[in-house]
């Protein structure tokens, strides 16, 4: 059989807008596969840098006593053997003190061996390493120590038995911030003082941590799990970077988890606009194609050349799309620098580009397949009958939904490695599309039984069913790809919303625990400032509703639940983070027993309603209190909060300590402690400071990656509707052209358009927002665990920008419909 | 003879079962009264092993409140398994009908103590007080002196209102130093002796310190390790109930 180039050019030429947009869904495609490929893994590789330094190890072993026999010598041998290093240290509380004996301080000591810390930095004030300075009998403090002892550098410490020179202040360390509370300033020691301390004997309460490197970061689990065979798990726990019940860890791994579902969605939705626009660019063949059978030309001819086409501007997509993410790649890299591990070199991946051109003609294959099938049904009869090509066998169409199906999963299962979530993930979304169907077919039906007396809108409303058309395709796609993009959106906002906003600049840093109530004014006086004091009285719940907590059974939830003891609080007001959800306000007037405001987190521990009852035991006083309202508040904020609240009058006379909470800058911090602590010996001190900013940064920097994403899907977008217009074209100029035959004027068709891209992109876009509030809500509550919000306000502004937008390219993209005189159409038409 | 039920029923010339019913009534009234006289006796035989004070209802009833910390109130334990409630189990067995009220809050002071003791005996109206608090002062490195100044101020209180009292000592793991552990441990016998009032030496002896009777945090005791508590304090307890006017 002999290939015409020239018909091949002529095809693409005539078809040039149709053909740029495949061009760009399938760039499109491959751009986020290549990005994502290559980010995924330095992103990864930055959030596992983030990790590593967060425990300063790739291995960490640790126990409260001396490491069993098997153990040690496992260790001993992986290191003797080369596989790893070693470096041990000791944390403890001590109480240290001046040499004169004036003054003391609960500290909390790190007595660490040479290697320490393998990953990140102990951050000195003098800018030296650690280790350079920290030589036997010399000592390395925290800012707040030489505060609350009144001491500078070069001052000697008293440390159990034997006395230590202050040499350097240390001010950041990376393995810090996992724990997040301690109640003393750090005290690094070397190793080759812990002897003479003294403080290791038998009663001793000290962590006891080895720390491993381990040369093949691919051998890590598997020497993890070596040790933890021979380890004794109920004194000694063996953890990675990877396992330690870490929250940051933990975050981090279901972020990968939430790109890499964005990545395989804007690769289905590139997908999509590939079948539209390929669709329409055959649509616009179809009397060529008919004709060219009449003259005799085989299926196999047609095929052959248009296969040839797709596979010539499928090509070209892959190019520009590779081309364009290793552009991007290195374009982006001082967006990078700030996340990735020093000296990481930027490369291409090879593998990961190889992976996306076999990935990316699969998409051009996968989606391309139904509208090259639909060219046999494009017969020489058509001419006579104008009709449609329909497909009559359903095969094609199931068979091209199948191997979607299984080509989608295969997707899932390569990046997310669970079979399970990838069969939950693959049903999710197919019932997002099955749906999507139904209430846009239940929409459609619903509008077409409609009677309408306005000409332009009825046009509009017959417009949707016109015969070819694929409004519920269009509609669908748009919804699906709608969809994509609100949730993205939505779930940066619920990001930004939880962490960044939940660490505002007035967010308190400064804790203090066991205020007495009648040190309150002479607190408050001493900080020369009004204190919010928060009054805390500790108690037990033993029945709610007559029935007694089965404590048993509550500590068997591997959650937050009823059977510890609480934190009661009275107050008439709500605080600043906190909501009513159910209740009129925090206590009702008409009610005259005792009455209780709960956290929505005390219903999800155990159902309760307002009138329900709470019986609590007071330090064995009994006390039932009747539920009047339900509140909820900014999970993740720093700010105290109550589970339950009472009023005043209930519980001032009950045994209570005070908790205050409050914003002190840095630099005032160590002053503040020293006051606190020689006026109110009894009040603790947390101070949470680095800690907020570990957190927030972290999460700062994961908010600015899904933005970038979000900018790729709504590009995403953008492509499917500019094709979906392009899908319906020739039939629009068709009835313009009748439109203005009957007398019609532009005007009357543009309101006719736009009425109908109205309906289109109204319709998508709101069932896009109620589709995507749903999976807002599962990402953010059980992929991401933070708090869900609505955004509702958003959301109204999204549909209204799809609707501009959807409206806006439509009659961008029908212009040339629009300009189409009458007569010039008329010759066009072959049977004029 | 017929049989009626009885062993010994007789008939009369009427058929009816007279003399032999009578003896055996009386019999039986007889063995009621005897089993009666050993119904209301307190002794048990387990009793015989116990230490020699008896109660024997005059002494033996009355409201224990155990006020402390986090090792009164349970943590991470049943209440059910916390000594307070051990202790009343204990103490009823051994015929004394105390109820043994828990008042520990997890993670309290002995300034949180001292605030909230007069509370304590208004509301619960204790005829003794098991005083257990200060752990937390010494892990937290709170002055000695803080803590000192708060036990007297707690048993000054407590013996102003005619409560017995039982005084808990308890010791510092050595790793917070020897100066704070030694400072620490003299608290308690010093405040015996001036208050004159009995003072368990150490709260966890044979516990502190043993994973077998502790939890995984190695400083709140397991259920095991309560019993073995129940076992250093019980004596102690006698000497306070024995010492009740």
């Amino acid at each position: 059989m002999m290939i015409h180039p020239g018909f091949i050019r002529r095809e693409i030429i005539r078809s040039s807008k149709q053909a740029m947009v495949f061009i760009l869904c399938v760039g499109l495609s491959l751009v986020t596969l290549t990005a994502f490929s290559g980010f995924s893994k330095s992103i990864y590789q930055s959030l596992l840098h983030d990790a590593r330094k967060l425990h300063a190890a790739d291995i960490i072993i640790q126990s409260y006593e001396t490491l069993s026999n098997p153990l040690s010598q496992a260790i001993s041998e992986k290191v003797q053997e080369g596989s790893a290093e070693l470096a041990r240290y000791h944390e403890f509380y001590s109480v240290i003190r001046t040499n004169d004996d004036s003054t003391s301080v609960l500290s909390l000591l790190k007595v660490v061996e040479k290697g320490y810390p393998f990953y990140g930095n102990v951050v000195l004030k003098s800018g030296r390493p650690l280790h350079e300075v920290l030589t036997s009998g010399q000592t390395v403090v925290a800012p707040t120590l030489l505060d609350r002892l009144g001491l500078k550098i070069g001052d000697a410490i008293q440390v159990g038995y034997t006395s230590l020179t202050i040499q350097d202040v240390v001010l950041t360390e990376p393995d810090r911030p996992v724990s997040i509370f301690s109640f003393g300033p750090r005290v690094f020691i070397a190793a080759e003082d812990l002897d003479t301390l003294g403080l290791v004997q038998t009663g001793s309460r000290i962590r006891q941590v080895h720390l491993l490197k381990v040369n093949d970061s691919e051998q890590i689990d598997a020497l993890a799990y070596g040790l933890r065979q021979v380890a004794d798990l109920e004194r000694e726990q063996v953890d990675t970077f990877q396992t330690t019940r870490s929250r940051i860890k933990r975050f981090h791994e279901r972020f990968i988890f939430f790109l890499n579902l964005v990545g395989i969605f804007i690769l289905v939705v590139s997908g999509v606009g590939i079948q539209s626009t390929l669709t329409a660019l055959l649509n616009e063949k179809q009397y060529a194609i008919a004709i060219m059978k009449a003259l005799g030309a085989t299926n196999r001819y047609i095929l052959v050349h248009y296969m040839m086409i797709v596979m010539l501007l499928g090509s070209i997509g892959m190019g520009a799309g590779i081309l364009t993410g290793v552009f991007i790649q290195f374009g982006l890299v001082n967006l990078l620098s700030a996340l990735l591990p020093p000296n990481t070199p930027f490369l291409i991946a090879w593998s990961g580009l190889a992976e996306s051109v076999v990935l990316g003609i699969l998409v051009v294959l996968i989606f391309s397949f139904l509208p090259l099938y639909r060219l046999r049904g494009m017969r020489p009869v058509m001419i006579l009958r104008k009709d449609i090509p329909v497909l009559t066998r359903h095969w094609p169409v199931l068979a091209s939904y199948g191997v979607f199906a299984l080509f989608f999963f295969g997707l899932v299962f390569r990046h997310m490695q669970d079979i399970r979530f990838g069969l939950y993930f693959v049903a999710g979304v197919c019932g997002l599309i099955l749906i999507t169907m139904a209430i846009t077919y239940g929409m459609l039906r619903a509008l077409k039984g409609l009677h309408i007396r306005n000409l332009a809108i009825r046009q509009a409303v017959k417009g949707l069913f016109r015969k070819g058309g694929a409004t519920q395709t269009i509609m669908v796609s748009l919804t699906t790809s709608l969809c994509v993009i609100f949730s993205i959106y939505l779930v940066e906002q619920n990001l930004d919303a939880t962490f960044v906003k939940s660490f505002p600049q007035d967010s308190p840093n400064l804790f203090f625990l066991d205020i007495q109530p009648a040190q309150t004014a002479a607190f408050s006086k001493a900080m020369n400032q009004d204190v919010p004091f928060y009054p805390i009285v500790r108690a037990r719940v033993t029945h709610v509703n007559n029935d007694a907590i089965d404590r048993q059974s509550e500590r068997n939830k591997k959650r937050d639940n009823l059977a510890r003891v609480f934190n009661l609080t009275y107050r008439h007001h709500l605080l600043d983070d906190e909501v009513i959800i159910n209740g009129a306000g925090l206590f009702r007037s008409d009610w005259q027993e005792i009455q209780v405001s709960v956290l929505d987190t005390v219903i999800d521990m155990h159902p309760m309603d307002i009138g329900d009852t709470i019986q609590f035991n007071i330090q064995g006083v009994p006390l039932t209190a009747r539920i009047s309202s339900i509140r909820s508040r900014t999970k993740g904020s720093l700010r105290p909060f109550f589970y339950f609240v009472f009023e005043k009058d209930t519980l001032k006379s009950a045994p209570q300590t005070m908790f205050a909470a409050f914003r002190v800058s840095q630099e005032d911090i160590g002053p503040l402690q020293t006051r606190v602590v020689n006026q109110f010996p009894n009040i603790n001190v947390i101070d949470l400071t680095e800690t907020i900013r570990v957190f927030a940064g972290i999460i700062k920097k994961l908010s600015e990656i899904i933005r970038g994403f979000s900018v790729l899907s709504i590009f995403a977008g953008v492509l499917i509707l500019i094709s979906a217009v392009f899908a319906t074209r020739a039939e629009r100029i068709t009835e313009s052209v009748y439109y203005k035959i009957l007398g019609a004027r532009k005007a009357f068709v543009v309101k006719v358009f736009s009425l109908e891209n109205l309906l289109i992109g109204l319709a998508s876009s709101v069932l896009a927002v109620i589709l995507s509030q749903a999976g807002t809500y599962v990402i953010c509550r059980f992929v991401l665990e933070i708090d869900f919000r609505m955004f509702l306000t958003s959301c109204a502004l999204m549909v209204a920008a799809a609707v501009i937008l959807v409206n806006g390219v439509g009659i961008f993209s029908a212009r040339s419909i629009l300009e189409k005189k009458p007569i010039t159409y008329l010759r066009e038409q072959p049977d004029a | 003879m017929h049989s009626s039920g009885f062993l010994f029923a007789r008939k009369d010339s009427a058929g009816r079962c007279l003399q032999e019913r009578s003896y055996l009534i009386r019999i039986m009234v007889f063995l009621f009264v005897l089993l009666s006289i050993f119904a209301c006796s307190n002794e048990s035989p387990s009793a015989k092993s116990r230490p020699e004070l008896q109660g024997n209802g005059d002494m033996g009833f009355g409201t224990i409140v155990a006020v402390g910390d986090s090792l009164t109130a349970g943590y991470g334990v049943d209440e059910t398994e916390a000594y307070p409630a051990l202790l009343e189990k204990r103490l009823l067995l051994d015929g004394f009908f105390f109820k043994v009220i828990n008042a520990g809050i997890s993670g309290e002071t002995s300034s949180g103590t001292l605030s909230r003791i007069e509370w304590v005996i208004r509301s619960l109206n204790p005829d003794i007080i098991i005083l257990e608090t200060g752990a937390n002062d010494g892990l937290r490195g709170v002055d000695p002196k803080v803590l000192e100044k708060n036990l007297d101020g707690i048993i000054t209180t407590i013996q102003a209102n005619g409560i017995g009292i039982l005084l808990a000592g308890m010791k510092m793991p050595p790793n917070l130093g020897p100066v704070h552990t030694a400072r620490f441990s003299k608290i308690y016998p010093r405040m015996a002796n001036k208050h004159n009032i009995p003072l368990i030496p150490f709260f966890l002896e044979s516990v502190a310190g043993d994973a077998r009777y502790n939890l995984s945090d190695r400083m709140h005791p397991n259920p095991e390790g309560y019993r073995r508590i129940l076992d250093t304090i019980y004596p102690y307890v006698l000497e306070v109930i024995k010492r009740r006017p």
